[in-house]
């Protein structure tokens, strides 16, 4: 999706930011910029302290100590803080935070405000915002009306009407079915970059960050791991952490046995698996090696492969995704056009370019901790 | 990742070097600029904290406010537990436990009943909850005293009722006036919170398998706070109650603390230090029900309330129901306000009643002689007044009071405004003006030039400071059902703080503040306490009329007063709710109604 980049659209630059809550410190001296007109999507699990962030951001929250400016303005510094109102953002709140005793209509109208538009001009861009969500005639309910996706409709509404030139998502998906979840993403995506304004976008949901993003940042213990584009993150994940974040269908533990540049050969057992490795890695060194569900497929091939056993099945209308278990342990999401009854013996190809080896300091057989996903890519 | 970042970010200190002197610059106007927190901390100070804290010193040390020669001594507190003082204490205790619990229960059902059925009888409560609000207990307890009294009005109809007399000038008669006054705090605390709770919890008890006793037992856990809360506003009222000491307590000689306090203070010697030790004896009292409340409810907090709430729908109730309910609402009815009122009513119609003679008369001539005497109109016009300064002010810093105890952060600020408001409440009114006598008679108050005793001023600031704390409590549980979040989406959608209060919190609390108001108008209408001991000279005000009546036994003069006072009230929250009704937007009045 091409970015349409507004003229006001802010440059946000986030600057030794650090943020405390008594003895957790939920922000550790964090670095961020986000370029004009582009969609930033911050992922982390719960605690990682994004929601900190944005709400900073925002001016909801005051930094301990750091800085933030929007292009040349300095809203944040050590003690100096601007209040919300006067940053010119919108943001969409994870529970809505639609107003009660206001109608959808009022509550849009209520973001207009600011800009000091006469009626006619004011009426028209409000019901052009609540139609290009789809609410054109839900103008005069009121929230409790509405079902829970129309009031995040709303609330995406009324964070558009304005223009603003920075647009910030807390989580604003978390509370919404699937179907909704994807319906609403789309047009979360397609009104953000039509407005061309900055996008800053929290999410613990990697399939989110990835289909929204124009650049990913994986955040962890108020720390950013790495900020790059969706297919760098996906594809040169800086570390452990941000690889089993982003999506992986099983991990095991094994031993270099050559290592060629960014290139290794992993011993498993009496196996020997090709990955790739974005540190060095020498002959001997014990590591972690995680498979990317994109590398996975049932296979003839000899090369590369892994014998294992299906575990289950499961319908995904293009084809099917399969559990697998091997010697090492489980494998899941592994794709294939045709379904294969449980029980079967297969083999499991690994593309060594969608599997990853980390330095571990566990040794084979012992067991490994991935993060908890929301989904698998 | 920080060398990453590096690679792409700049130094924006070297890009902007103005920006360190700009920031420090910034941070010392910070520093210096006159917040509306400071002012409202200010306001709190000279009205609560300061008149309450030299009051109390007293206590401990009697020389600091010239009441004796030891700079620290406990000595004053050894009375407070022993004899009079100690039974006294005992009984307060006693009687403020049952009437916080019995007052507690029948709130909940009324609640209950008024808000989640269609018995016939609640259109009948609300007003009776505010009936009851504008009667202070020493009306309540004066209607009751007329109609029992020896040579009251039942003995004049012929009727025997001496051993009603004997219960009521006693324990019973005393715990039963402060439940009645203790009903409509909790009433309206928990009808404010079970308002807030849609159907949802309730639907997904049932669901769930849940019977409906089951999902009656998660609503009451969901108003499980405001139960505490309520528990705690009738204890603490109860405990610092003047009114019904005055009356009833004093009568039947059973004694209880706030009647010694009243000795102590008008015994020759005055016994200031004893009665300092003895407040703050009933200050322990309460806080140690606040750390009860705190830990049955360790930290818990219910936010029900948010853009998603559904209201609750209505329970159809048979013709049985309906009859069950109207009649124990009609029985409600007649024991808390019925009696009373027919008492002050009878009373006021009585020519004669009071004095030797034994012919009487039934007429208006009592409502006849207030409306054309100066002397008895006068005080209600300037107790009019100063309840519309009063409620106005009150109701402005207990929305900000409430907010501060509400927010989610257990911050230093909030355990120190519920500290203070939760002691305030437990001191009785007559101590809290011996505090504000004493504070703004001191030398270096003078010195600043606040010549403000014995003036409609100071009389305004300690009504509030009476207020603000009961006040600030009832709104506490609607302030702590607002998502924080809506606030949150109003400031970053272009509102400073006050306009996101104003458009937000408000239109949410509308009905609760406009309450909130209504009462404080009413309380301070009829308060006496205060009113007797800090009302200028020459202008008394409604409760020391009617006292001054009453003492010339003129008592057809005073209760027509009395009645004619809390009409007066009733038409004011008529108007009131007649205004709201009629022009608050239509999504101010929607919640807390039923679908």
């Amino acid at each position: 999706m091409k970015n349409k980049k507004s003229d006001n659209a802010y440059r946000v630059e986030i600057r030794g930011a650090s943020k405390s809550y008594g003895m957790l410190k939920a922000l550790n001296n964090f670095d961020l910029t986000i370029e004009p007109g582009t969609f930033t999507v911050l992922l982390g699990p719960s605690g990682s302290g994004k929601s900190t962030l944005i709400r900073s951001i925002a001016g909801i929250e005051r930094l301990d100590s750091g800085q933030i400016t929007f292009g040349d303005r300095v809203v944040a510094d050590n003690g100096f803080h601007m209040a919300p109102e006067k940053r010119d953002l919108a943001m969409v709140f994870q529970d809505y935070a639609l107003w009660p005793h206001m109608t959808a209509f009022e509550n849009v109208a209520y973001a207009l405000k600011r800009r000091n538009l006469d009626a006619k001009e004011a009426n028209s861009r409000i019901n052009e915002a609540l139609e290009r969500v789809g609410l054109s005639a839900k103008g005069p309910n009121y929230p409790f009306q509405l079902s829970g996706g129309e009031q995040q409709r709303v609330a995406l509404a009324r964070a558009i009407v304005g223009r603003p030139s920075l647009l910030l998502f807390d989580e604003p998906l978390s509370n919404l079915d699937a179907d909704l979840r994807e319906r609403l993403r789309v047009e979360i995506a397609t009104l953000t970059r039509e407005i061309g304004a900055t996008a800053c976008y929290i999410t613990h949901d990697q399939s989110e960050a990835f289909a929204l993003a124009d650049q990913i940042g994986v955040l962890r213990a108020g720390e950013l791991q790495q900020i790059a584009a969706p297919e760098e993150i996906y594809r040169q994940p800086a570390n452990r952490f941000v690889a089993a974040f982003t999506g992986i269908s099983g991990s095991f533990l094994g031993t270099v046995i050559e290592s060629h540049h960014h290139e290794v050969k992993v011993q498993l057992g009496n196996q020997k698996l090709e990955c790739r490795t974005p540190t060095k890695l020498k002959a001997g060194d014990s590591v972690e090696v995680l498979i990317r569900p994109s590398a996975t497929s049932l296979s003839h091939h000899h090369s590369n492969s892994l014998p294992a056993v299906v575990l289950d099945v499961a319908y995904r209308g293009r084809g099917y995704e399969h559990v697998v278990e091997c010697e090492f342990g489980v494998i899941s999401s592994v794709f294939a056009h045709e379904s294969t009854p449980r029980g079967s013996r297969v083999e499991i190809y690994i593309d060594p370019h969608n599997c990853l080896a980390f330095p571990s300091e566990k040794r084979a057989g012992e067991s490994v901790e991935i993060p908890e996903l929301s989904h698998s890519k | 990742m920080a060398s990453d970042l590096s690679d792409i970010g700049v130094d924006l200190q070297s890009r902007m070097p103005f920006l360190d002197d700009r920031g420090r610059a910034r941070r010392m106007i910070h520093k210096i600029r006159v917040t509306p927190m400071a002012v409202f901390w200010t306001l709190i100070a000279f009205i609560l904290v300061i008149p309450i804290l030299l009051f109390l010193s007293v206590a401990f040390s009697p020389r600091l406010m010239s009441q004796g020669h030891q700079w620290f001594t406990l000595a004053s507190f050894k009375p407070v537990f022993s004899g009079e003082y100690g039974l006294a204490l005992l009984h307060s205790l006693i009687l403020g436990v049952v009437a916080a619990v019995g007052a507690m229960t029948i709130a909940l059902s009324m609640a209950w009943l008024v808000l989640r059925t269609n018995t016939p009888a609640r259109i009948l409560w609300n007003t009776t909850i505010f009936a009851l609000f504008l009667a202070p207990s020493y009306l309540i307890a004066l209607g009751w005293q007329r109609l029992f009294e020896e040579r009251g009005v039942l003995e004049i109809m012929g009727f025997y009722v001496e051993p009603i007399r004997n219960l009521l000038y006693g324990p019973v008669g005393i715990c039963l006036v402060l439940m009645v006054k203790g009903i409509p705090f909790a009433y309206l605390v928990i009808a404010n919170a079970m308002r807030g709770l849609g159907e949802e919890f309730e639907q997904a008890v049932r669901v769930h398998g849940g019977s409906r006793f089951e999902a009656f037992k998660v609503m009451a856990s969901l108003l499980m706070p405001s139960l505490f809360s309520a528990m705690a506003i009738v204890f603490a009222e109860a405990i610092s109650d003047f009114g019904v000491a005055n009356t009833l307590s004093s009568v039947g000689h059973f004694s209880v603390a706030t009647y010694q306090l009243y000795q102590g203070i008008n015994s020759i010697p005055v016994n200031f230090p004893v009665s300092a030790a003895t407040s703050l004896t009933l200050l322990t009292l309460v806080i140690l029900a606040i750390l009860a409340q705190n830990r049955a409810l360790r930290g818990r907090s219910f936010r029900t309330l948010s853009g998603r709430t559904r209201p609750a729908t209505q329970t159809k109730l048979t013709f049985f129901g309906k009859f069950t309910t109207s009649t124990y609402i009609a029985l409600l009815l007649i024991i808390a306000l019925g009696i009373p009122v027919f008492g002050a009513v009878s009373a006021s119609m009585l020519q004669g009643l009071g004095g030797l003679h034994s012919h009487y008369s039934i007429n208006f001539g009592n409502y006849s002689r207030v409306l054309h005497s100066r002397f008895l109109r006068n005080p209600l016009i300037y107790s009019t007044e100063m309840s519309l300064i009063t409620a106005t002010l009150a109701v402005g810093l207990a929305a900000i009071a409430s907010k501060v105890l509400s927010s989610a952060r257990n911050s230093r600020s909030k355990r120190f405004v519920d500290f203070f408001l939760l002691a305030a409440v437990a001191l009785p009114g007559i101590v809290f003006a011996i505090g504000y006598i004493f504070t703004y008679n001191l030398k270096f108050i003078n010195d600043l030039g606040l010549h403000i005793y014995g003036t409609s001023f100071l009389l305004a600031l300690a009504y509030t400071a009476n207020a603000l704390p009961s006040t600030s409590r009832s709104l506490v549980g609607n302030m702590g059902q607002i998502q924080e979040s809506m606030m949150d989406a109003a400031r970053v959608h272009g509102s400073g703080a006050a306009k996101a209060w104003v458009d937000v919190t408000m239109p949410l609390i509308a009905r609760p503040l406009l309450i909130a108001w209504l009462l404080t108008f009413s309380g301070t209408l009829l308060e006496l306490p205060v009113s007797e001991l800090l009302y200028p000279p020459g202008s008394p005000p409604v409760a020391v009329g009617i006292e001054l009546s009453l003492a010339g036994f003129d008592f057809g003069g005073g209760t027509a007063i009395e009645v004619l006072s809390i009409l007066w009230a009733l038409v004011v929250v008529g108007i009131a709710f007649f205004l709201f009704n009629r022009f608050a937007p239509p999504g101010w009045k929607r919640l807390g109604n039923l679908r």
